[in-house]
């Protein structure tokens, strides 16, 4: 039997699942550390893939080094944005807070999306370097250069987040504040603050994936839903507030795609992604590495 | 004069509301029922035929998330069944129209029902996006079987007149507004508000939450069905899929928290206002719309729950209470 | 060193609080008695800054502070273990002790620091790697202390820390309580424990249904009939409760 197709779809299946993966881990922070659902968290990919397709028409900046201008100018989004928005949310109670984040994230989406649409037009980008199409062949399955890269980045970013979250005060402060706001404040943390940052943080991550779907893939204002869609189904299936449990429920998702792709044809692949949800939400709703 | 007019007794006042309030319905109804005769431009019909649909669409979304105190993100699905369901029997196996719409809104109930059960074991914010998942996952199969425009017949192409499927819009947006406004003044709707304000009290006197909120789901899937047979009496050709599009929930959605989520009047100002502004922005802004409305939106979330409606009867308020200052002073 | 002013604190739309007033001297050990819903906690909450007052003022040193968010009232020196400890849960003890440090002050001495909690507590530093959320009981509220002192308090308010415990175990935390308060930190408890903590209090304020019903030193308080019918279940003369 010729196992080539079947490989090379799982080997495609593994990169775009760390790229699901390092999309779903800015959504997952917010929500774990905040109770804050944002749902236009895909529209800030669709911005960061922007920035990174412009940086890169301009300035002609390969996407992969831009990111180092990307994520901060994302992380400066964020911080606006909790500032000047999601700020007035987080004084609720947890029910409504979760409600109303829902419903104006819903509208900051649509707000996004079509100033995009004014701005660059509905066209779809794509960001073509000049190794773009290129890769490695190892025993007759192809390797891309781009997907690779895209891969590895989003791995880097996943590392160096864990890192953060787990080796510096900041980040010990941000788990605390996750687990219990209140008595994080009998820290001495400053829990506003702790949330403007873990915003900021996590848009700066949507800015990464945004980037790297520039790359790999293309971009469109349209996508901003289907990015946020795909950020849920894998915060839902690793398990909300599960951070780098993430990463993992993101490559598992990729990987179920790839080989539903082989079963059902590549039209009913996104399909397979939001059925799996519903099992998922329906009969494990703590998700597949979750706790409570 | 003015003074005494200004100072009648309480109930005395309220009646005389309510029979102004009264008058003024039935104007407009009257109105809209006599438009077609003053005027022969299409447009003008056109617009207020889409002004009733999404009013139906607004208010269908409105008994299941303002009464019936639930989210739903996949209301499109709701109205893409109706459409497919009507369109099909209608057009492909020459049903009569009645029938078909009547099955379009059936075949929508029927699904709500069936999807409703196990999704209704989701709390508040799982529910909203698994339907949005659901609705999703819909539209994307049916892009798959059915790829292809549909269109009306030749035969019915060439008898098309507006003005049966501008009557028909405004009966469907009637009878919902009726449904709407029965619904609180009914032992059942009873309970459904009882659920929605809390569930563990309403169950221990005696309310099946399950069943309120089923019947929520019912009647919001049911006149969101109806709309979508409408639709597909109504639009000439377009994708099969395009039915099922998340901007018909979105649409909904705007409408019903800009106008006044869980009033009768919100969803109709709010539909009624989203597509004056839609159709007359997108003369010369495309798409500004959906970032007005956005913001729009989102201003009412934070600080206006109650939307225009609420922010009209506080307008209102504040007026008579300036008069009121300046006739005393 | 703590005034508190004639405060009126309201939970949602409960009103907690009714013009209570008390005072610490620094290095006391000061006990808060009362039965449950008498509003200890909601004044702890109060001085701690999680529960603004509607009325009145909390003094620390002179300076008001009832206006402060919680996390500025730890800078100030007043650290809270709360009710039930609230631990990190899912974090380590080292973890926990760590965040304990996280005010600046605290944190510039945090290493120093840590030696000194790991010499009071060495069962602390023996699971210093285990989860927070799987210790004991008594273990939980020795990293409860540990944690607060990390923030080198100089006024630790404690809610109810006998709350679950054994005896034994409860007896050994007021061991250590009184040595961190000859170390010279101020202690406020607030506890239903009422023999226990006028054991080893110096003075104590009852607390009834939001209002101050009572004050006196730990003495009066065991010899008072009413607080040994009411919080001690029994009548007649009782000897000093020597933990």
């Amino acid at each position: 039997m010729n196992l080539e197709p079947v490989v090379q779809n799982l080997v495609f299946g593994l990169f775009v699942g760390g790229l699901y993966g390092i999309a779903a881990v800015g959504l997952s922070l917010v929500f774990g550390v905040m109770k804050v659902l944002n749902v236009a968290h895909g529209a800030l990919v669709m911005l960061g893939g922007y920035a990174s397709f412009w940086i890169f028409t301009w300035y002609g900046i390969d996407p992969f080094a831009a990111i180092l201008i990307t994520a901060p100018l994302l992380f400066l989004l964020g911080f606006a944005l909790h500032v000047g928005l999601f700020r007035f949310v987080t004084r609720l109670g947890e029910e409504a807070k979760i409600k109303n984040s829902l419903l104006i994230s819903f509208g900051l989406t649509l707000v996004l999306e079509n100033l995009a649409i004014k701005l660059w037009t509905a066209d779809e980008r794509a960001i073509t370097t000049g190794y773009a199409g290129e890769g490695v062949t190892l025993a007759g399955v192809i390797f891309p250069y781009t997907r690779m890269g895209a891969f590895a980045v989003a791995v880097l970013a996943i590392a160096l987040l864990h890192f953060f979250l787990n080796r510096s005060y900041a980040g010990k402060a941000i788990r605390a504040t996750a687990e219990d706001w209140e008595a994080a404040s009998l820290m001495g943390i400053n829990v506003q603050r702790t949330y403007v940052v873990a915003f900021a943080i996590g848009t700066a991550l949507a800015g990464v994936a945004g980037a790297l779907v520039g790359v790999a893939y293309t971009i469109a204002p349209s996508i901003g839903l289907a990015w946020t869609l795909k950020a849920l189904v894998v915060v839902v299936l690793a398990g909300m507030g599960s951070i780098v449990g993430a990463f993992g429920a993101g490559i598992l998702l990729g990987e179920a795609e790839a080989l539903s792709v082989y079963v059902f044809g590549s039209s009913y692949r996104e399909v397979v992604g939001l059925v799996l949800f519903l099992l998922v939400l329906l009969l494990r709703p703590q998700g597949l590495f979750g706790r409570r | 004069m003015l003074r005494a007019a200004m100072a009648p007794t309480g109930l005395a006042l309220q009646r005389t509301r309510q029979l102004a309030t009264a008058a003024v319905v039935a104007g407009f109804i009257l109105a809209a029922l006599l438009l077609p005769q003053f005027t022969q431009r299409r447009d003008v019909i056109n617009l207020f035929f889409l002004m009733y649909l999404y009013i139906t669409l607004a208010q269908s979304w409105n008994i299941l998330a303002g009464y019936g105190g639930q989210i739903n993100l996949g209301h499109a699905a709701f109205f893409g069944i109706g459409a497919l369901t009507t369109r099909t029997l209608w057009t492909e196996q020459d049903f009569p129209f009645a029938a078909a719409l009547l099955a379009g809104g059936a075949a929508s109930v029927l699904f709500a029902l069936v999807v409703g059960i196990p999704t209704f074991r989701l709390r508040g914010v799982y529910f909203a996006i698994g339907t949005l998942a659901m609705a999703e996952a819909l539209r994307l199969t049916i892009a798959n079987l059915l790829p292809n425009i549909t269109s009306l017949p030749g035969p019915v192409i060439a008898r098309y007149d507006l003005e049966p499927r501008y009557y028909l819009a405004l009966a469907l947006a009637l009878c919902t507004a009726v449904t709407v406004y029965l619904l609180p003044r009914t032992r059942l709707s009873l309970g459904i508000l009882a659920v929605r304000e809390d569930e563990e009290a309403a169950q221990a006197l005696g309310v099946n939450p399950l069943v309120h909120k089923l019947i929520a789901l019912a009647l919001s899937s049911f006149f969101a069905g109806l709309a979508g047979g409408v639709f597909a009496y109504y639009h000439v050709s377009y994708y099969s899929s395009f039915a099922f599009s998340p901007n018909w929930t979105f649409d909904a959605v705007l409408a019903s928290f800009v106008g006044g989520i869980g009033t009768l009047a919100g969803p109709i100002v709010g539909g009624s206002f989203f597509i004056l502004v839609r159709e007359r922005l997108a003369v010369s802004l495309v798409d500004v719309h959906q970032i007005i409305f956005g913001v729009l939106f989102i201003v009412v979330v934070l600080t206006l729950p109650g939307g225009l409606v609420e922010a009209s009867s506080r307008l209102r308020s504040a007026v008579r209470r300036l008069l009121h200052h300046a006739l005393n002073v | 060193m703590l005034k508190i002013d004639d405060i009126y604190v309201a939970y949602d739309d409960l009103q907690a609080l009714w013009g209570v007033s008390l005072e610490v001297e620094a290095g006391e050990i000061v006990v808060l008695i009362g039965p449950n819903g008498a509003g200890k906690s909601t004044l702890m909450r109060a001085i701690a800054g999680l529960q603004p007052p509607s009325r009145g003022r909390i003094l620390l040193d002179g300076a008001t502070i009832h206006q402060l968010p919680a996390h500025s009232v730890v800078e100030r020196g007043v650290v809270l273990i709360p009710e039930g400890r609230r631990l990190f849960g899912g974090m380590t003890v080292l973890e926990n002790l760590q965040l304990g440090a996280y005010a600046t002050k605290a944190r510039d001495v945090h290493v120093e620091t840590l030696r000194r909690v790991f010499e009071i507590f060495p069962i602390l530093e023996e699971r210093r790697g285990q989860a927070a959320g799987t210790l004991s009981g008594g273990q939980q509220q020795m990293l409860a202390i540990g944690r607060a002192l990390m923030g080198l308090p100089r006024l630790l308010l404690l809610d109810e820390p006998s709350l679950g415990l054994a005896p034994l175990v409860v007896r050994d935390i007021f061991e250590v309580l009184r040595e961190i308060n000859k170390d010279g930190v101020t202690l406020l408890l607030a506890e239903q424990n009422a023999r226990m903590a006028l054991g080893v209090a110096q003075r104590a304020y009852i607390l009834e249904q939001g209002r101050v019903a009572g004050q006196g030193t730990g003495q009066e308080m065991l010899q008072s009939d009413h607080i040994r019918r009411a919080y001690l279940g029994q009548l007649g003369p009782i000897e000093e409760a020597k933990p």
